[in-house]
């Protein structure tokens, strides 16, 4: 034992880190190997070009948000420039900018309340995750509570507005957005107290919020900015009616 | 410093730069796909399906406001007024908020037993994942805000109390609606599971007229950002 011992300290010190360092390096490698397997590793190779794809056409769809917000923005200018302004166009100007208003399709400011859902700690299971259904739940307990205007991480919920889960993420408005949620509301000044009084909110929160470690916390602010709705608002298969079905 | 302790530390260094480079591409590989990298091959293809789709409206929506910009500047130019355009624009915009009625072709579901609220709003989460255009619940139109709330046995929508059988009408492709709904696993399937005793039926409509909301979606709290 001792002459293995005195052997070893006879070793330059730089073949011992050497030794150590290819040591860590083969451990890494066979661990990443070992634990991935090979259906994995044939993911793995899938994945990158799925994931350039999907990455381009997020870039895609901001781009053409920015655009239809911007062409929105310029068509309300050209309206309002029109030379003939007359009190019936005055009439119809305004009706027009109501209508957007009320349809989500122009940014908003007030005073309202700022949710953040999270993901509860690692090691939770499934349960700990945020999904869609706990987004809309949240959503739905603000409209209910008196909000008139909802954004979720930047994408305002409107009347044609679908939230879906996608892997430990959701969609809405085919945006795909990632945890933290942000759910912002403007509303009443007491829209939380509203919230909070609302049977259907605190059985989500105590039933399922709290026992699966989700993260959930709240502020009431004097001002929120929400986007206008950045997608399409054309009909293909509706067309204005004169009269409701009787 | 001799030969071989030259060579042995710049063998280290090599190994150790070639750890760092492993270390830090896996980090940035990471970051630099927030969320994404989680995601199994069937969701990302599920993901970009849906995101193409997305994109190919937004695109439709860019030509038609281009075209709509296009002609407010000629007639801006030619000094003309632009009824027309701001009637159709107006109309347009009314009919997809729900502040009129509306008419085309879709599906109907007859809903029959009891059943929550959060059943209700799953369906109607769904027929707007698959594009209807306009929806109604027992003749009231679903606008943003309204909601469907409510234990089994005691369901309303906008105020009003929804007894255990009533309709869900929706403006769309009816194809695509009832395809949606109905295929195996699908929203109807979950909702049957969870409520066993409830009867859900599909039904493709040709034609159908959904009434306007009579809310007032005008906002009192929120005004528009300058």
């Amino acid at each position: 034992m001792s002459t293995f011992v005195g052997r070893l300290r006879g070793l330059p010190s730089v073949q011992v880190t050497l030794a150590i360092a290819l040591l860590v390096l083969g451990f890494l490698i066979t661990a990443q190997i070992a634990a991935e397997g090979p259906r994995n590793r044939y993911s793995t190779e899938e994945r990158s070009p799925l994931i350039e794809t999907a990455l381009g056409l997020q870039a895609q769809q901001e781009a053409l948000k920015s655009k239809i917000v911007g062409l929105r923005s310029s068509i309300g200018d050209l309206e309002a420039q029109d030379p003939g302004a007359a009190d019936s166009l005055r009439r119809l100007y305004r009706d027009l900018e109501d209508a957007r208003l009320a349809a989500g399709l122009i940014a908003v400011t007030g005073r309202g309340v700022a949710f953040r859902l999270e993901d509860g700690t690692q090691g939770g299971g499934l349960d700990a995750l945020v999904t869609a259904r706990d987004v809309r739940t949240l959503i739905e307990e603000l409209w209910l509570a008196g909000a008139e205007g909802i954004e979720v991480n930047g994408e305002r919920v409107v009347g044609t507005t679908a939230i879906l889960d996608i892997g430990g993420s959701i969609l809405a408005n085919s945006a795909y957005l990632s945890p933290p949620y942000t759910i912002k509301a403007i509303g009443p000044s007491d829209l939380y107290n509203r919230l909070r009084a609302s049977v259907a909110f605190v059985a989500f929160v105590q039933g399922r919020v709290e026992p699966s470690g989700l993260r959930l916390s709240v502020a009431e602010l004097d001002s929120i900015d929400l986007r206008a709705f950045a997608g399409t608002v054309n009909l293909r298969y509706a067309t204005p009616a004169s009269s409701p079905a009787p | 410093m001799n030969t071989t302790t030259r060579n042995n530390r710049l063998t280290v260094a090599a190994v150790a730069g070639l750890l760092g480079i492993l270390v830090v591409g896996q980090l940035r590989g990471q970051a630099g796909v927030p969320g994404l990298s989680s995601l199994t091959v069937t969701e990302l293809t599920q993901l970009i399906a849906n995101v193409t789709a997305g994109n190919d409206q937004l695109r439709d929506e860019v030509t038609d406001l281009t075209r709509q910009a296009a002609k407010l500047t000629e007639a801006g130019d030619r000094g003309e007024t632009t009824v027309g355009e701001l009637t159709a624009d107006l109309a347009r915009i009314r009919a997809w908020a729900g502040l009129t009625a509306v008419s085309g072709q879709g599906i109907a579901i007859t809903v029959n037993g009891r059943i929550a609220g959060v059943g209700i709003e799953e369906l109607i989460n769904e027929l707007r994942n698959a594009g209807a255009e306009a929806i109604a619940v027992d003749g009231i139109r679903i606008v943003a805000g309204v909601v469907v709330a409510g234990e089994p046995g005691a369901l309303s929508v906008a105020n009003s109390a929804l007894g255990d059988s009533f309709e869900i009408r929706a403006i769309g492709s009816p194809q695509i609606l009832t395809g949606t709904l109905t295929r195996t696993g699908g929203v109807i399937a979950q909702v049957i599971a969870t409520y066993p005793d409830v009867r859900l039926s599909v039904t493709p409509l040709d034609a159908m007229t959904l009434a306007a909301t009579d809310l007032d979606l005008g906002p009192t709290n929120a005004s528009p950002r300058l």
